[in-house]
């Protein structure tokens, strides 16, 4: 097909690398009327994977742009452009197979470098018969899937160099023939099953198909989806292998095998990635949560966390209101001089003192010292460091106790303002009494 | 997630921005004598609305938190002169939240105690599905950070020159 050829020639590496794939000996069974559907669903969700393997879980894929620059994936095989549809089959064989790994949960622990390499397709979705949307939603749904069972922070760093490894490997394996033994990557993954293979043209065959696939769990073969001449196959299947229909106007997810195939339970299997897409974001969001297991532990720490934060606030504001009074036209001078001379940036002018080491430690201002401790008991003696752990400050007085884990996440604040601090060290409005000792930071 | 944003209209500076306009107002029909534990009572309630508020502006109403928090800021104030408009408020809550379990029901959300909570705690939530309702929470916990470091930043501020 044209366009096929003229995406390819579009030299996107991955492209041409499935082309190659495609290309080299097509075992295939598939009849060839649902090559093209195939192909297109394939490239969709391989295009989808990537785009939506952006940082954020939460883009949507027409919007991610592309992450990885294929640039470094150093593939041969390029000569191959010419005759991709007779090998379509193949091609599309080998992405349900990687789609199998990386989708499913069952398999082990290389999952991550086919999502990774996944997402290299995504660098520029191919366009095959314009069908753009149908890759974006598909891969949207794919990688939500994927991201299920596979760790989404794989996904979402981005890998690069396991994608180029996985896809030479890929790109060597595919060269040699064999393309229904075919493995993942050799670093990774723990389980190459051959059922892969066979997955993949089952996969192949239910994208034809255009119906609802099941889970292949080594269940029994009697989804009767699969048509064609691979039916021996689906026994083989071990993988799950989750292709997404060409979308209609939403995200399509396909069923898999083992699971009910109403509209229904698709939905709310969609759903449940999502939340769990989601559930892993906030988990690296909230410090001290990447051991807990389970969504309601997730969900308390998560809760407990929040509310610290809530409580942290206003313990802090109940800390200004004692303070303010002393307050005025400094503030002033500050706003128009340091917040926006420098940088805009408040924090800085306030490193730039404190951390400044011409300003000894506990030096005593000369109008004495406030009352910091008056309304609100401060915390302990300690003295304020730009390096300090945390900055959620323990209870006092009832307040709430601290959440010592929030630490860790203050400090890349913390230590960029105070390079900045430290590079520029300009106090610039203060009459020089700033009680450096006054300021105290509990961990 | 990047707390580092260090740009000129990053949230932190918006934030900070904002907050330390509020805080001049606040602080400048005050004379230092007034420290009484109530007075310092309704300052502190005046910050924490202010920082509020200027977190809330701060994301404008790209989120549904701000919106809602902003809501709510504006609801309050005029529920101190209406006091039906302040029951009209708190009824639309209702509704909505009864919408949100209904929702949740459905779907046999397994984590309802823990949504539910979760709901109470991000301003809006109550009408959001679970998974919109974590989607808030990633961004509400970004802004919950920024503004408590500002707010403590805002604190050595006048501590620094007084």
């Amino acid at each position: 097909m044209g366009t096929w050829d003229n995406s390819m020639d579009q030299s996107d590496p991955f492209e041409s690398a499935l082309s190659s794939m495609v290309s080299s000996p097509a075992a295939s069974n598939v009849p060839v009327s649902g090559e093209n559907v195939m192909m297109r669903e394939l490239i969709g969700k391989l295009g989808n994977i990537c785009s939506s393997g952006d940082a954020s879980c939460y883009t949507t894929p027409l919007n991610s742009p592309p992450r990885f620059d294929l640039s470094m994936v150093n593939l041969p095989n390029r000569s191959s452009l010419a005759a991709p549809f007779s090998a379509d089959p193949g091609f599309a064989e080998r992405a349900a197979r990687f789609s199998c790994f990386s989708s499913s949960g069952n398999s082990g622990g290389f999952n991550d470098p086919l999502m990774d390499s996944f997402k290299l397709s995504g660098n520029q979705p191919i366009n095959v018969d314009g069908s753009q949307s149908n890759k974006n939603s598909g891969s949207d749904k794919k990688n939500s899937g994927v991201s299920r069972s596979s760790s989404p922070e794989n996904a979402e760093s981005g890998v690069s160099k396991d994608e180029s490894s996985v896809f030479q490997q890929i790109q060597s394996q595919n060269d040699a023939g064999t393309r229904k033994r075919k493995s993942t990557p050799r670093e990774k993954p723990k389980e190459i099953p051959s059922p892969a293979a066979d997955d993949a043209k089952v996969a192949s065959e239910n994208e034809e198909s255009n119906s609802k696939r099941s889970r292949r769990n080594g269940a029994p073969a009697g989804n009767g989806n699969a048509k064609g001449s691979n039916d021996g196959n689906e026994k083989q299947r071990k993988e799950n292998s989750k292709l997404l229909e060409p979308p209609k106007d939403y995200i399509h997810v396909r069923a898999r095998r083992g699971q009910a195939t109403d509209s229904h339970s698709l939905a709310e299997r969609v759903r449940r990635e999502k939340i769990s897409e989601r559930m892993k974001f906030l988990q690296d969001l909230v410090p001290g949560c990447n051991k807990v297991t389970g969504k309601a532990v997730m969900l308390d720490e998560i809760i407990n966390y929040v509310q610290s934060l809530q409580r942290q606030v206003e313990f802090l504001s109940m800390k200004l209101a004692t303070v303010n009074p002393r307050m005025d036209v400094n503030m002033e001078a500050l706003l128009s001089k340091d917040m926006f001379q420098s940088r805009g940036q408040l924090p800085h002018g306030i490193y730039s003192i404190d951390s400044s080491p011409a300003f000894p430690y506990g030096y005593q201002p000369q109008q004495g010292l406030l009352p910091l401790t008056n309304g609100i008991p401060n915390t302990t003696e300690t003295p304020f460091s730009m390096k300090t752990q945390g900055f959620l400050l323990p209870s006092v007085d009832g307040f709430t106790d601290a959440h010592p884990q929030v630490g860790p996440m203050w400090e890349d604040d913390l230590q960029s303002i105070v390079q900045m601090g430290f590079a520029q060290n300009q106090p610039q409005s203060y009459q020089g009494s700033i009680p450096t000792g006054q300021v105290k930071l509990e961990l | 997630m990047d707390l580092q944003n260090l740009n000129p209209s990053s949230l932190k500076s918006r934030f900070t921005a904002r907050f330390l306009r509020a805080l001049t107002e606040i602080n400048a029909p005050k004379t230092i004598s007034s420290s009484s534990p109530r007075e310092i009572f309704q300052r502190y309630r005046r910050i924490k609305v202010a920082a509020d508020k200027s977190m809330a502006y701060s994301v404008r109403s790209r989120r549904i938190w701000s919106r809602a928090t902003l809501w709510r800021l504006r609801t309050r104030s005029r529920s101190r002169r209406l006091v039906s408009f302040g029951r009209r408020a708190s009824v639309k809550t209702r509704t909505t939240a009864s919408h949100g379990k209904e929702n949740k029901e459905h779907h046999g959300a397994v984590l309802g105690v823990q949504a539910e909570e979760l709901r109470e705690l991000v301003p809006g939530g109550e009408a959001m599905d679970l998974c919109n309702l974590l989607d808030e929470t990633a961004h509400y916990i970004k802004c919950l950070t920024t503004q408590g470091f500002c707010v403590y930043m805002g604190g050595l501020l006048c501590e620094g020159c007084c």
